[in-house]
């Protein structure tokens, strides 16, 4: 790992991408990208399908890695971003398809991979059970979550709960960016709203939010800043005062909306 | 239905899932037998029937852990017949301690070898230890010419013919291996991490499970598993043949489905396959002995397996339409 350590502007960047640049075979998934997240800060990343929102994310969360192009974490460059450093940075992803084990309770998902332990024989860890349901369920409590049934199979619950359980569980860890690959795509309308208020929720603790969505409306009632991929190109990278529905749209389809109209 | 959960209370983990089931159907077994032939419950006929289903047991063991995280291990039987021949040749030159030791670290490299293959070969682990069966029984079969070991001595013996306040060996290592496997499936953290890969090996593995050490680990505890099992059989008969184990994993296997694991991996416990081994043994010997053809032994024990699996799949057919109540009444409310 390089570890280059460049003067600090006068604000801290959490992630910083520069030049990101992905190919899937002989296409061209990602091109140039760069991208600057601030802490607190909620970024709607929109495009068409197949623009390379996903791509990105899935780099920024270490399980894609750039063809070219560098990745700065707190200003300091990572040459090889693996998912295990960039959980031990505090960047989580909550994915379209929900990584749950559904053989497992609520609690147990929650703190799959940081288990509470009891005691030490060697290599084996004793399982702090008890302990590991407390904690699973002050973690979803803080969410403003209500969930009683902490310990039977999840996959007895609802798509909502279950969605709930995956975003308590990136939550735990998230300290400096956690993104949302399409949250409300499940979910009914009281629980979308209850979704983008623990995105405000979870930002106000300082920490760089990136959401995609298909659902404008969401993106313009959370996000402080919007970023639209086309191609694999960042076509809008703009302030949400600073920009309009029909700017997106045009943005994102390349499809200028004066011109159809006049 | 009640699934055992993978951290459970005592009384969960003794009558959870399917385990009230296989409690009642071992009772009902028992009873009909002893009205029929009394003596079969006597203490002899008893330590004969535990020393017959050790050997199942203690592999059962590991190849319960193997399928609860989402693998399976095709190459017992073959690891069975290799490191009973192993041991019981190396014994002729070295002393029968490090020939018993020697079987058992062989059974552990075997376990070894599958899981390498396993974790670098992206293909199922059922082709790859298809293919491990074949060879590790060609080794096995090449290194005695096809038959028996002869001219074995019997300090070999002393292991498997041991007794532990008149238990004999085999039985008390498979109670002792048995409890062992209980507190680590159930009680540590490695443990709940085996029942996670078999649930979503995805979610494990985003979680930050190490996916590699847990399946070296796993092949591995079953590979030593499957070698004590073997040098016990060995040393118990005094000899070893290549042919040792053929159908083993099968009868493994069933055993432990029949206990309640899942084979799609992320459910089970180490009381129900134990209960299962019990079970089948029970069903072999009581026919046995109420003077029934040995055959139709077969068909009960494979009847056995399909009517626990066929009422699994119907419960879990009930708990799909109540999840889809579920998500109607939560659809509703919603509207």
């Amino acid at each position: 790992m390089i570890n280059d350590r460049s003067t600090r502007g006068s604000q801290q960047k959490v992630v910083r991408c520069v030049g990101i640049t992905k190919y899937f075979g002989g296409v061209r998934a990602l091109d140039t990208v760069s991208l600057e997240l601030l802490p607190g800060e909620i970024v709607g990343l929109v495009g068409d399908n197949g623009a390379g929102k996903t791509t990105l994310v899935k780099i920024l969360s270490g399980l894609y890695q750039p063809d070219e192009g560098s990745i700065w974490l707190d200003d300091v460059r990572v040459a090889h971003l693996n998912p295990k450093r960039a959980r031990e940075f505090g960047i989580e992803t909550v994915y379209q398809q929900l990584f749950l084990c559904d053989n497992l309770g609520a609690a147990a998902n929650v703190m799959l991979g940081q288990e509470p332990v009891r005691g030490r024989l060697g290599p084996l860890q004793f399982l702090d059970n008890h302990r590991s349901i407390e904690e699973g369920r002050r973690h979803i409590a803080e969410l403003g979550i209500t969930l009683e049934d902490l310990v039977s199979p999840v996959r007895r619950l609802s798509g909502g709960q279950r969605q709930s359980i995956a975003i308590a569980r990136a939550t735990v860890n998230a300290h400096r960016l956690i993104q949302f690959d399409e949250p409300t795509a499940a979910l009914g309308i009281r629980q979308t709203d209850a979704t983008l208020e623990l995105l405000r929720r979870v930002a106000s603790q300082g920490v760089a939010v990136i959401v995609i969505s298909h659902n404008l409306d969401d993106v313009f009632a959370v996000s402080n800043r919007i970023v639209v991929l086309r191609l694999g190109r960042i076509t809008l990278n703009a302030s949400v005062n600073d920009t309009t529905r029909e700017q997106v749209v045009e943005r994102m389809t390349g499809v200028s909306f004066r011109r159809n109209v006049l | 239905m009640r699934v055992p959960s993978p951290n459970s209370s005592v009384r969960e983990s003794l009558f959870g899932g399917r385990n009230t089931g296989l409690f009642v159907t071992l009772g009902l077994s028992l009873l009909v037998i002893s009205l029929f032939s009394p003596q079969y419950l006597s203490l002899d006929n008893l330590r004969v029937v535990a020393l017959q289903i050790s050997f199942i047991g203690i592999a059962s063991l590991g190849t319960a852990l193997l399928i609860i995280s989402g693998n399976v291990d095709l190459s017992i039987g073959s690891q069975y017949a290799l490191c009973a021949v192993a041991a019981a040749m190396l014994a002729r030159t070295i002393p029968a301690p490090f020939a018993w030791l020697a079987g058992i670290t062989l059974g552990a490299i075997l376990g070894f070898l599958d899981a390498l293959m396993v974790w670098r070969v992206n293909i199922s682990p059922i082709i790859i230890t298809l293919g491990t069966m074949t060879v590790f029984r060609g080794i096995a079969l090449r290194i005695t010419n096809g038959f028996g070991v002869r001219g074995v001595p019997k300090s070999f013996s002393a292991f498997g013919q041991a007794r532990i306040l008149t238990v004999p060996m085999p039985v008390c290592v498979l109670i002792g291996l048995g409890l062992l496997a209980h507190i680590f499936l159930h009680k540590t953290v490695q443990g709940r991490h085996l029942f996670a890969f078999g649930g979503n090996k995805q979610a494990a593995e985003a979680a930050g499970i190490n996916s590699k050490r847990l399946i070296l680990m796993n092949f591995t505890f079953n590979g030593a598993l499957v070698g004590i099992s073997a040098v016990l059989a060995a040393s118990r008969f005094g000899t070893a043949a290549p042919t040792f184990g053929v159908g083993f994993e099968l009868d493994v296997i069933a055993a432990v489905i029949l206990g309640g694991v899942a084979f799609t991996g992320g459910e089970g416990s180490i009381v129900g396959v134990l209960l299962a081994v019990v079970l089948l043994g029970v069903i072999n010997s009581g026919l046995i002995s109420l003077g029934i053809d040995p055959h139709y032994a077969q068909m009960v024990k494979g009847a056995a397996l399909v009517v626990a699996v066929t009422l699994d799949q119907l419960t879990q057919e009930r708990q799909e339409r109540h999840r889809k109540r579920l998500a109607i009444q939560e659809r509703s409310a919603i509207a």
